[in-house]
């Protein structure tokens, strides 16, 4: 159940119009553990337990993609927009702008970096919400085969990778050029890095339910997964290389249910 | 598997609240499914299976609130709109299964080896597709006409320098076909025209934006001069005009205050505030923040990589597999050793057999070149293939140190490990 567990706590850390749109995993793990028990039952034939298990599974992918081509479409709008914005505010009270002001310029610049590193943290989470929905899927359509002694993962699985929720290289895109975007409207980093990150971490773990939030939970959920389990077979990611592990770990303070 | 006898009672009956294969992927119905249709699936004893065709969907069993929640609510948040909602099930229903423009014009990634497998697949669903118009009703061709849905073969330019942003000729739509996982039955009521989901790209957000300027600005520019400036093959009013949509609230309301954001905008403020106090600064908070998203991007992208090469694999090694037999069969039966060998490690992988298995990997791949990837190649590569195997064969059979009986050797050592 450690999946199950994991994406429960990543769909309660994450937006909260995000919610609905997670794989049902535990709903479609109890109908294959009835699917594997009713197969006994001669009148209700294991072809039309498939039939309605894939059935169900395609609703489920119907609504990433969906889901997924929606936020997609607004972060081509948005990026766009940020892009122009940020051109005006540095044409208008920048340096040589047209009326220069320090004060709104340095206003306005707050309110850009605000708004880009949490549009950078929005995209990543909707790369992330894809990656999750595949993983529970393929953990699914293993799990349909073992019990049922079934073929259906393999063809299955290049089917769902093929769908438009899992090619997230537009979005993947956008966060990299987000990123250089933001390098470029961050001042340039200052000497004295350690100390202040180490203020940060203590002032960052007061966060409530948020953007930040649900990446830190994202990253930890995945090395979890990731660690190895009884199941751990030919098809298993390998366990996750992650720098930085501690300080991440150390972001999750006020957690109810500890990511260890 | 193709099979359009299946496809033809299938969706296509707006009025049936018929579930299971309604609209099933040939590729992933079985047999037994094509030969049979369920009409309505009653399991008395089993509650998790009744369908619900009183709704107008297909099969909803309620498993649980969220499951169904989860699949309706994309019916109830649209229940109010009848017509977009009636759209939104045509046009899960009208989108085709293949999306190959998508990745080769994307960024390049590593969809390279997927390239061979993709073209076979876009024939196969232009062939589906076909059989699909042959097979519409009259009222349905007339609405199908109007869109040109069914022509999945978009021109997709070279994504260089090349495209102009002058050019409001943009074939860079996609339309993006999942019919196959489309599995909803239609609404009863009149047949809306369709609008099939839309894969918006930056480039045709350009398009969209050059068309919308010279109509002088978001708030006068309408979606039908839009769409006719823009003059996209495949886009349709639709489409534009959610786009619109979507484009007036966000220059409108700014990042900050747009809906979903608001909350967590607040917290993060928060957050900031206390920095302040703290004298940190909100700079250094949200360079904090980037990091932390970088590494989830980044290793999301491992992890996606990671699993793309999994399923190549597995893949190939079951298609290896099929090979295996059918030489097994035509020698005779001769008994093959190879055929317990073929559990090749991850390429790339931290685990210790993989020594041995970056090479043989390597060897693995330009096989798959080689001999082809995909079903409908088997056939066709039987000679090449067979001479292929034998020296699979030997390779493999280095390899079967590897292997153990449970087929778990890899997770063994992987264990030992840590």
């Amino acid at each position: 159940m450690k999946f199950g567990k994991r994406l429960k706590q990543q769909i309660e850390e994450s937006l909260p119009a995000w919610r609905d749109k997670f794989l049902s995993y535990k709903e479609l793990k109890k109908l294959v553990r009835q699917i594997s028990s009713a197969e006994s039952c001669v009148e209700y034939g294991k072809a039309d337990a498939e039939a309605e298990f894939v059935h169900l599974l395609n609703n489920e992918i119907d609504k990433f993609n969906v889901f997924f081509m929606e936020q997609e479409e607004d972060f081509i709008i948005r990026h766009k927009e940020l892009q122009q914005r940020i051109k005006r505010v540095i044409e208008t009270w920048g340096p040589n702008g047209t009326k220069p002001s320090e004060a709104e310029y340095k206003d306005e610049m707050a309110k850009i970096r605000k708004d880009i590193v949490n549009f950078h943290g929005e995209m990543v989470l909707l790369v992330n919400y894809s990656n999750i929905n595949y993983t529970g899927l393929a953990k699914i359509l293993k799990k349909y085969d073992k019990r049922t002694g079934g073929l259906l993962r393999l063809p299955f699985i290049q089917k769902v990778l093929q769908q438009p929720f899992f090619i997230t290289d537009l979005v993947s895109k956008l966060v990299k050029e987000c990123e250089n975007t933001i390098d470029e409207v961050f001042p340039v980093e200052q000497e004295d890095e350690e100390e202040i990150v180490k203020e940060q971490r203590e002032a960052i773990t007061i966060a409530g339910k948020g953007i930040f939030r649900n990446t830190v939970a994202a990253l930890l959920s995945m090395q979890e997964i990731r660690r190895g389990s009884s199941t751990y077979g030919h098809f298993s990611l390998p366990p996750m290389d992650l720098p930085d592990s501690d300080l991440i770990h150390s972001f999750q303070l006020n957690s109810p249910i500890p990511i260890v | 598997m193709e099979n359009s006898a299946s496809l033809q009672e299938s969706s296509l009956a707006p009025s049936n609240g018929t579930l299971g294969n309604s609209s099933l992927s040939p590729s992933i119905v079985t047999d037994h499914m094509c030969a049979s249709a369920l009409p309505h699936v009653q399991y008395s004893h089993n509650p998790a299976f009744i369908s619900q065709s009183s709704r107008d969907l297909a099969s909803l069993p309620p498993l649980g609130a969220s499951f169904s929640q989860s699949t309706a609510s994309l019916i109830h948040t649209q229940g109010n709109k009848d017509v977009s909602w009636s759209l939104d099930r045509l046009q899960m229903f009208l989108d085709l299964p293949e999306n190959t423009p998508a990745p080769n014009q994307l960024v390049e990634s590593s969809t390279g080896v997927l390239a061979s497998e993709d073209h076979n697949k876009k024939t196969n669903w232009q062939e589906w597709a076909d059989d699909l118009i042959n097979v519409v009703d009259p009222d349905w061709s007339k609405i199908l006409d109007n869109t040109n849905v069914l022509n999945p073969r978009v021109e997709v330019p070279k994504p260089s320098g090349d495209i102009s942003k002058q050019q409001p000729q943009f074939h860079q739509n996609q339309l993006v076909p999942h019919g196959e996982f489309s599995s909803h039955a239609y609404p009863s009521s009149t047949a809306p025209p369709t609008k099939p989901r839309m894969r918006w790209t930056p480039e045709l957000h350009e398009a969209f934006l050059e068309a919308v300027n010279q109509l002088g600005g978001s708030e006068r520019a309408t979606p039908k001069g839009i769409l006719k400036l823009m003059n996209v093959e495949g886009l349709t009013i639709y489409h534009v005009k959610s786009h619109l949509q979507k484009y007036r609230t966000a220059r409108y309301m700014p990042e900050t205050s747009e809906g979903t954001s608001e909350k967590r905008i607040t917290s993060i403020e928060e957050m900031k505030s206390i920095d302040l106090k703290t004298s940190i600064g909100i700079t250094e908070a949200l360079r904090l923040q980037v990091e932390v998203q970088k590494q989830l991007h980044e290793q999301l992208e491992i992890q996606r990589n990671l699993q793309l090469r999994i399923e190549e694999q597995g893949r190939y090694l079951q298609m290896m597999f099929e090979k295996q037999k059918k030489v097994e069969d035509e020698k005779g039966g001769v008994p093959s050793s190879a055929s317990d060998d073929l559990l090749a490690p991850l390429p790339g992988s931290k685990h210790p057999p993989c020594n041995n298995g970056k090479s043989d990997s390597e060897a693995l791949e330009q096989d798959h070149s080689r001999t082809g990837i995909g079903p409908g190649n088997a056939g066709t590569n039987e000679d090449k293939s067979s001479s292929g195997v034998s020296t699979k064969q030997k390779m493999l059979e280095t390899e079967s140190t590897v292997h153990d009986e449970s087929g778990f050797s890899v997770s063994k050592r992987a264990r030992t490990e840590k």
